[in-house]
């Protein structure tokens, strides 16, 4: 009850730390489209003028007072939109150092300034999505003073008088003085209350963005915890995994032991004590005994070393195939004195790593039984490519076998040639063969 | 629940991504926006007409009906007509059209509306008087990297004041295209009559002041005087003989106490007591009882042309005569002149400057003016030429001495031009009226009023 409760909360704070996190964009969002109504207002309401002194002939005084020609009607709206427009455009890109946002804001600032001129600087407010924009940056606080102050003081130039004569600029007033005083403080008192509103829209801004930085900062040391947890209890798994694989490993030994060995040992124990009390009265029989009790002594050093074989880290490991097989070859020839021939064909190096242990254990199997239980002197080993399929003969010229029982060592190479889809044949009529085809895998020669 | 959230998600990271695929790179928006900021300033300045594409080319001009010197001649389109004549003999491609039928008094509000339509004509006549606040507002294209490139443009073919007229803060920004001095006209009969010689052009205030003494008098024997020296006569004209420099260039500041100043207006309190009290006016003038009234020069050649001669001044013998001269001035004549600008958005400045070079110094079309307006050419040449001379002998029918009329061209003044021009005369109008009306000590007076005009003046902007 109490971890899904924590959990529940944990969620709450995940989904407010996603929302306080997009806020800032939509509220800056807002402000884009805010502007752009402002200046779309003050464009329109400019136009109109415009038309109005051309209708009630006073245009040459207006000119015269206004000092300059006002960009001709249509083309203001439409001048101001793409200028916006592209002011938007640059507010969209992502700075990665100092001198590119440097040169952006310069930029951004260019273009205010010629909106802010055409618009005969009756609203400056714009400037405020410049600050927006370089204050979503993660800067440190010194630097991002320094960029706030510029960006203010320039702001601040724009609405000095020798900029106005500079871009023969027409105020805005003296350009809405066309209409009735009570009108034109009317519509004036409209462009203040948008502008007050930019100015709250945007200290709104700095509010959500100092929020959803501060969250911001607590997620990712709460994400920072999180992570160092995990760390632990993945290294801790680490340790309990090789105790379990030790365990695993000893259990496997011990079973190893009592079957092989503990079996041999107490065949061979049973049948001494027999031999003991069998001493005595028949010699001849304890005897034959004795030498079954031998027999089973020898199977059992047998399995002791097949179990070694088995633990015993492969050759493959070290070597590539080839390389492997000739040394299993060599080894044998050399500890057993037997003959052995081996064709190995070219351009084997492209067989996975499962299709190369197969191989490897039916060579290795079909040796150690040819030596074994045929008492073989002389093998062939023959490894072949024919088409898609690789096909291994292994061929003796010991007793052979009349009557095959599929012991371990067959029983396990079925099993293993099973898993590659391979067929597998032997028989024991003149000496011993084994045959087995192997589809192979040809996904590299493909691709080359 | 949350699969079906993260559906939405994931189409709106579709939604984003097909955006960002349309724009993924800073780069390219960048770029986007740089063409649109390049965009808008085509768009503004107007360069874009150029590049279309039109059947023939098109020039317009901006000109007012009528004479400029006020006079209905009735043949005013017709130098215009010809130049354009002139103009298609070398560029057959263009078409050239001007509206006509703006009356002169119309005419300056007709271009500002032009002008904030957006549709300024490529080249305009420009009244003196308007040209400094067309100037000062940006509509008239600077001429001076024109004349630098055009080698076969000469300005010292001008009268310097006509060509100064065009002239506003270093910038050449119109050619003169005709022009008239204003010049005093004497009646030949009065002066006949008391035996005094006509004056000599170099004359000067004390021998106007001597001759207006000597004429003042009653020809009926009434003992009421019915005969004056002068009328008309303002303080403006005795400012300029004088050589008074009131304002500065821009209109911004004012200097009324000047000893120059304080001559003038002695001049003029002595001027105004010789005429004893009754104010002269210019029907006094025509009527003949008065022998000396400042005109314009155009007036002379409407007034004494066939034509218009019975209408006015019909019954003297009348002749025009240099300004007289104040003792800081010289014998200068105030010069009105009709200009001719280029509209600074015009697209086709290349061909509007010839058509402009055409009317303004072709000397085939600058004859014309003595033709076909009242006005006299600003081209030396074409004024001082022996035809000319002629011209004006026949049509004036009378033994005009043209030396006169070069003395007036070469000493001529141009009167200041700024915005509010009218308004700052009118105030110092009132000083000088004040200070001739007061008794009070004339020097106080100049720095009690040159304080007032000077506040008007900084007040007013």
């Amino acid at each position: 009850m109490a971890d899904k409760s924590l959990e529940l909360y944990r969620d709450n704070t995940a989904e407010d730390s996603t929302s306080i996190l997009q806020a800032p964009g939509l509220i800056f969002f807002e402000m884009k489209v805010l502007n752009l109504l402002i200046l779309l207002f003050i464009t329109i309401i400019s136009v109109h003028a415009l038309r109005g002194y051309t209708m009630d002939g006073s245009a040459l005084h207006f000119l015269v007072g206004a000092g300059s020609v006002p960009v001709f009607s249509w083309k203001l709206p439409v001048c101001v939109s793409i200028l916006s427009v592209s002011l938007l455009l640059l507010l969209s890109i992502p700075c990665n150092n100092h001198p590119e946002l440097v040169g952006k804001i310069i930029l951004e600032y260019g273009i205010a300034l010629g909106i802010c001129a055409l618009t005969g600087f009756g609203y400056t407010g714009i400037v405020m999505l410049l600050l927006a924009d370089t204050m979503r940056y993660r800067i440190d606080w010194k630097k991002r003073i320094g960029y706030v102050t510029a960006i203010c003081i320039a702001f601040l130039a724009m609405s000095s008088n020798q900029l106005y004569n500079l871009l023969h600029v027409i105020p805005l007033s003296q350009l809405w003085a066309y209409y009735r005083q009570d009108v034109r403080s009317s519509l004036l008192s409209v462009l203040d209350m948008l502008s007050l509103l930019n100015t709250l829209v945007f200290i709104l801004y700095m509010v959500v963005l100092t929020l959803s930085q501060t969250s911001e900062k607590e997620r990712i040391l709460r994400l920072n915890s999180q992570l160092q947890n995990a760390n632990r209890k993945l290294e801790e798994y680490a340790q309990e995994q090789v105790r379990m694989t030790e365990t695993r490993e000893r259990n496997r030994l011990a079973r190893e032991i009592h079957d092989t060995l503990g079996h041999s040992l107490t065949g061979i124990i049973t049948g001494i004590e027999a031999c003991i009390m069998l001493m005595d009265i028949a010699p001849e029989a304890t005897k034959e005994q004795l030498r079954a009790i031998a027999q089973v002594a020898r199977n059992g050093i047998t399995d002791v070393r097949h179990s070694v074989n088995a633990l015993r880290p492969d050759a493959l490991e070290t070597l590539d195939l080839e390389a492997a097989i000739r040394k299993l070859v060599e080894e044998s020839e050399s500890s057993t004195g037997v003959k052995i021939d081996l064709v190995f064909p070219e351009g084997l190096q492209d067989l996975d790593q499962d299709e190369e242990d197969v191989l490897y254990r039916i060579v290795q199997e079909s040796i150690t039984n040819a030596i074994r239980h045929g008492n073989a002197t002389h093998i062939d080993v023959r490894i072949e490519r024919v088409d898609s399929d690789l096909r291994i003969r292994i061929e003796d010229n010991g007793k052979g076998c009349d009557d095959i029982q599929s012991g371990f060592g067959l029983h396990h190479m079925q099993e293993r040639i099973d898993m590659l889809k391979g067929t597998l044949s032997y028989s024991g009529k003149e000496g011993f063969v084994i045959e087995a085809v192997v589809p192979i895998r040809v996904v590299s020669e493909e691709e080359s | 629940m949350n699969s079906s959230a993260d559906g939405t998600l994931e189409d709106e990271d579709n939604m984003k991504s097909i955006f960002n695929d349309f724009m993924d790179s800073r780069f390219k928006r960048l770029v986007a926006a740089a063409v649109l900021i390049l965009l808008s300033i085509i768009l503004m300045s107007g360069i874009y007409q150029k590049w279309i594409p039109r059947k023939g080319k098109k020039l317009t001009i901006g000109v007012f009906a009528g004479s400029y010197w006020d006079i209905e001649n009735g043949y005013y389109y017709r130098i215009l007509d010809d130049a354009i004549e002139e103009f298609q003999k070398v560029y057959p491609e263009y078409e050239v059209t001007y509206t006509s039928g703006i009356l002169k008094s119309d005419y300056s509000e007709w271009l500002a509306e032009k002008m904030l339509q957006g549709d300024v004509p490529d080249l305009f006549f420009v009244p003196a008087d308007n040209l400094a606040a067309f100037a000062g507002i940006g509509a008239l294209r600077s001429l001076d990297n024109l004349i630098v490139l055009d080698r076969g443009f000469d300005p010292g073919a001008f009268y310097s004041s006509a060509y100064q007229t065009g002239r506003e803060n270093g910038v050449q920004y119109a050619l003169p295209y005709e022009c008239a001095p204003n010049m005093m006209f004497v009646n030949k009969t009065i002066l006949d009559r008391e035996g005094i010689p006509l004056p000599d052009p170099d004359w000067t205030w004390e021998e106007f002041l001597q001759i207006c003494g000597k004429v003042t008098h009653s020809t009926d024997g009434t003992g009421v005087v019915n005969q004056y020296g002068i009328s008309g006569y303002s303080w403006v004209d005795a400012f300029s003989t004088n050589g008074v420099e009131l304002f500065d260039e821009e209109g911004k500041s004012c200097d009324f106490t000047t000893p120059q100043i304080g001559e003038a207006i002695s001049f003029l309190e002595r001027l105004q007591a010789g005429n004893s009290g009754y104010n002269v006016s210019g029907r006094d003038f025509s009527n003949g009882n008065v022998a000396f009234q400042p005109m314009m020069f155009s007036e002379y050649r409407a007034y004494k042309s066939r034509e218009l001669s019975l209408k006015k001044y019909s019954g003297f013998e009348w002749e025009c005569i240099t300004m007289p001269a104040g003792p800081s001035g010289d014998n200068f004549s105030r010069l009105d002149t009709l200009c001719i600008g280029l509209s600074s958005r015009t697209s086709q400045e290349k061909a509007a400057w010839e058509l402009m070079k055409i009317l303004t110094c072709e000397k085939k079309i600058q004859r014309e003016i003595f033709d076909y307006s009242e006005g006299i050419s600003p081209l030396k040449e074409v004024t001082e030429s022996k035809e000319t001379a002629d011209l004006i002998r026949e049509g004036t029918g009378s033994a005009f001495n043209m030396d006169t009329l070069h003395r007036a061209m070469e000493k001529s003044v141009i009167p200041p031009r700024f915005a509010g021009y009218e308004e700052a005369l009118e105030q110092v109008s009132t000083a000088v009226r004040s200070i001739l009306e007061s008794n009070s000590n004339v020097q106080m007076e100049q720095i009690i009023w040159n304080r007032t005009i000077n506040n008007y003046l900084k007040t007013r902007r």
